[in-house]
């Protein structure tokens, strides 16, 4: 809470008001001190010149009556100044220095000796005079007076107290003044801030600050208004920029899913119906091989186990064309499963087709996924076939399947020991009839990768591949972890 | 025996010690107490600084105090010689008779004199003297300002008239201190 009393906590319009009041105060204070001052000085001085007269006209009264050595002349004269009620004490000297009358006010005090020198002017409370009493310029005695300054000090007490009174009342004043004033400058100020923070929070940019006079405020508050105008053509700019970019999106979406709709529906009519003449040509083919074999000599037998051996091909390829549109198409069904036993199943399969070659293949166990596991088993059918395929040539085939998961994501990397590729060639691997091995080489439809690769994007995984000619290739499937049903 | 023998020296030398004391004390006495003519002297010459002539030929020559008669002041009116009074230095003199006080601005009539009072006072009119004198009543006579005592103290009486007739202006404050005043 004391933090808020700091000067940076303190809101504008009490600044200003502390700044113009501390001011005013500072300069109330002087003018009250220097005029206190000036008072004093000025009455001190006149104090000094009324006693001066009085002391001036008392000398010129009392001359005759001290040359005359008259006593009670002098008395009578002197004790006219009783009225004065400032004078303490009054003393009439002959020429050699004696007292030759005296006039005391309360308490008895002796008259000093004037034959030596004794303070004079303002001092302790007292001012004191010695005038001499001439007569034809020659001096005939002296007139010693003491006043005492209770005046001086009362008229002084009186003068502070109504100069202070006046310069608080001038500051009360000052204060209603300031409250007033202030809002001129703290105003537009405040008008401005609330107008930012409006804007700030409401994200209007219609808003505008109200501009008053032509002064540094009012050039900030129309600044201002000029960059919200700016910052609001910006924002219909944008706003317009992107409605016409979502639009355009759609508008390509929407014909992008036709064509892709168009197409898949091609493919697999394609495949389907290019069934049908395959299953002729092959049913024939059959039929020739079965009924009419001997009359074929050596070359028509080599030409037509060549046509069959090209029908079973171009049927694998269509098997294959239309799992791609299948699990382009098919929608999603997701469930957990254990791909641990999945690549196992595979395995023996695979193991069970295969046979010749000595094969270690090491699987993590329990590896979970959710996904459809129907598709997935493609997926990992067909890298499994590859990884089987490819180390084919090798003398032991050694094949390792493991699963790193980090965050969200879970990633399985099949790992062969087979002829691997050139990775220059590693973005043409998932692309449908991209082959990088010659048919002769290793068989293959060029399709398989594709499907898997289609599989995983399905399932809004990735897949990628590394390798080194002659070392082997390790495929990674990333797959996000997705929560249990979906 | 031995306090006898004490008060023995004692008491003389308390005696002694007494008489130098009163002495000392009268000495003392006398010399605060001026006698009766020189406060009158000094009298004579603050008077001189009161009084003025309406028409004054020369302001400039001396004052010329004369007493006629037999001075009772013998040589205290000496030291006034010299001393100035409103600007004009003060000379004493003392003319044996009135055919011989042709000059003077003052005139100290002493009581050898009182028989001729009256010429004297016609005469100092006429020449516009001013006239004092301690011969009692004189103001009464025509004289201008007279001495009085008032038990111990010297106080003075000024005729007005006189003054005057003289063409004198007498200061106020001199008045105020005149125990009477003939106007």
């Amino acid at each position: 809470m004391t933090r808020h009393w700091q000067w940076r906590y303190w809101p504008l319009k009490a600044k200003l008001l502390f700044l113009t009041l501390s001011t005013s105060t500072l300069g109330i204070v002087l003018v009250c001190a220097s005029l206190i001052v000036v008072e004093n000085k000025s009455y001190q001085r006149q104090l000094e010149s009324e006693l001066h007269v009085i002391a001036g006209i008392l000398a010129e009264q009392s001359a005759a009556a001290l040359v005359f050595e008259d006593n009670n002349q002098l008395t009578s004269i002197l004790s006219s100044l009783r009225r004065i009620e400032t004078i303490r004490q009054v003393c009439v000297f002959d020429a050699s220095g004696g007292v030759m009358s005296a006039l005391n006010s309360e308490r008895e005090e002796s008259c000093p000796d004037i034959n030596y020198a004794q303070p004079m002017g303002f001092s302790d409370n007292y001012y004191r005079l010695l005038q001499p009493v001439t007569l034809d310029d020659e001096t005939v005695g002296h007139l010693y007076l003491i006043s005492d300054l209770k005046a001086l000090r009362a008229h002084i007490q009186t003068f502070i107290f109504i100069a202070l009174s006046i310069g608080a009342l001038i500051q009360l004043g000052l204060v209603f003044v300031a409250l007033k004033l202030q809002r001129v400058v703290s105003e537009p100020i405040l008008a401005l801030s609330g107008t930012a923070e409006r804007i700030a929070q409401e994200h209007d940019y219609s808003i505008r600050a109200p501009v008053s006079g032509q002064d540094e405020l009012g050039r900030l508050g129309s600044t201002f208004n000029d960059m919200i105008e700016t910052i609001q053509q910006q924002n219909r700019r944008i706003l317009e920029s992107r409605d016409s970019l979502e639009r355009i999106v759609e508008n390509r979406t929407s014909q992008l899913s036709l064509a892709n709709k168009e197409l898949e529906a091609f493919s697999y009519s394609v495949s389907h119906d290019l069934r049908q003449p395959l299953r002729a040509i092959e049913g024939f083919g059959q039929a020739l091989e079965e009924d009419c074999e001997g009359q074929l000599n050596d070359t028509g037998k080599d030409y037509l186990r060549r046509i069959r051996a090209a029908s079973v091909r171009m049927g694998n390829l269509i098997d294959g064309l239309l799992v791609l549109s299948r699990v382009s198409r098919q929608p999603l069904e997701n469930q957990r499963f254990n791909l641990s036993d999945m690549l196992q199943e595979i395995t023996e399969e695979l193991n069970d087709i295969h046979s010749p070659l000595p094969t270690d293949v090491c699987i993590q166990s329990d590896v979970w996924l959710v996904g459809d596991d129907r598709m997935l088993r493609i997926a990992f059918q067909n890298l499994l076939e590859n990884a089987w395929k490819y180390s084919a040539k090798e003398e032991k085939r050694v094949i390792d399947v493991s699963a790193t998961s980090e965050a969200n994501y879970i990633t399985i990397a099949v790992k062969d020991n087979g002829v691997g590729f050139d990775m220059r060639y590693v973005s043409k691997l998932f692309v449908a009839f991209n082959r990088l091995h010659a048919p002769s080489e290793f068989s293959g439809t060029g399709i398989g990768l594709a499907t898997v690769s289609r599989v995983i994007r399905r399932h809004s995984g990735d897949i990628f591949a590394t390798s080194d000619v002659g070392a082997g290739a390790t495929f990674y499937v990333k797959l996000p972890i997705l929560p249990d049903g979906h | 025996m031995s306090s006898n023998t004490a008060g023995g020296y004692f008491l003389p030398l308390l005696k002694y010690f007494v008489a130098l004391l009163l002495c000392a004390g009268l000495l003392s006495a006398q010399a605060s107490v001026r006698s009766e003519y020189e406060v009158k002297a000094a009298f004579l010459y603050n008077f001189t600084r009161f009084i003025s002539w309406t028409e004054q030929p020369d302001n400039k020559a001396a004052l010329k105090v004369c007493v006629i008669g037999d001075t009772p002041f013998g040589n205290l009116l000496q030291p006034l010689a010299g001393r100035t009074s409103q600007g004009r230095a003060l000379e004493i003199t003392n003319p044996d008779n009135i055919a011989a006080k042709q000059g003077c601005n003052v005139v100290f009539v002493s009581e050898s004199e009182s028989r001729n009072l009256p010429a004297i006072i016609a005469q100092a009119e006429a020449q516009k003297i001013i006239t004092i004198s301690d011969i009692p009543n004189f103001v009464d006579s025509g004289g201008i300002i007279g001495y009085v005592k008032q038990g111990n103290v010297i106080r003075f009486e000024i005729n007005l008239l006189a003054a005057n007739a003289v063409g004198l202006n007498i200061n106020s404050r001199l008045l105020e201190l005149a125990s009477r005043v003939i106007r």
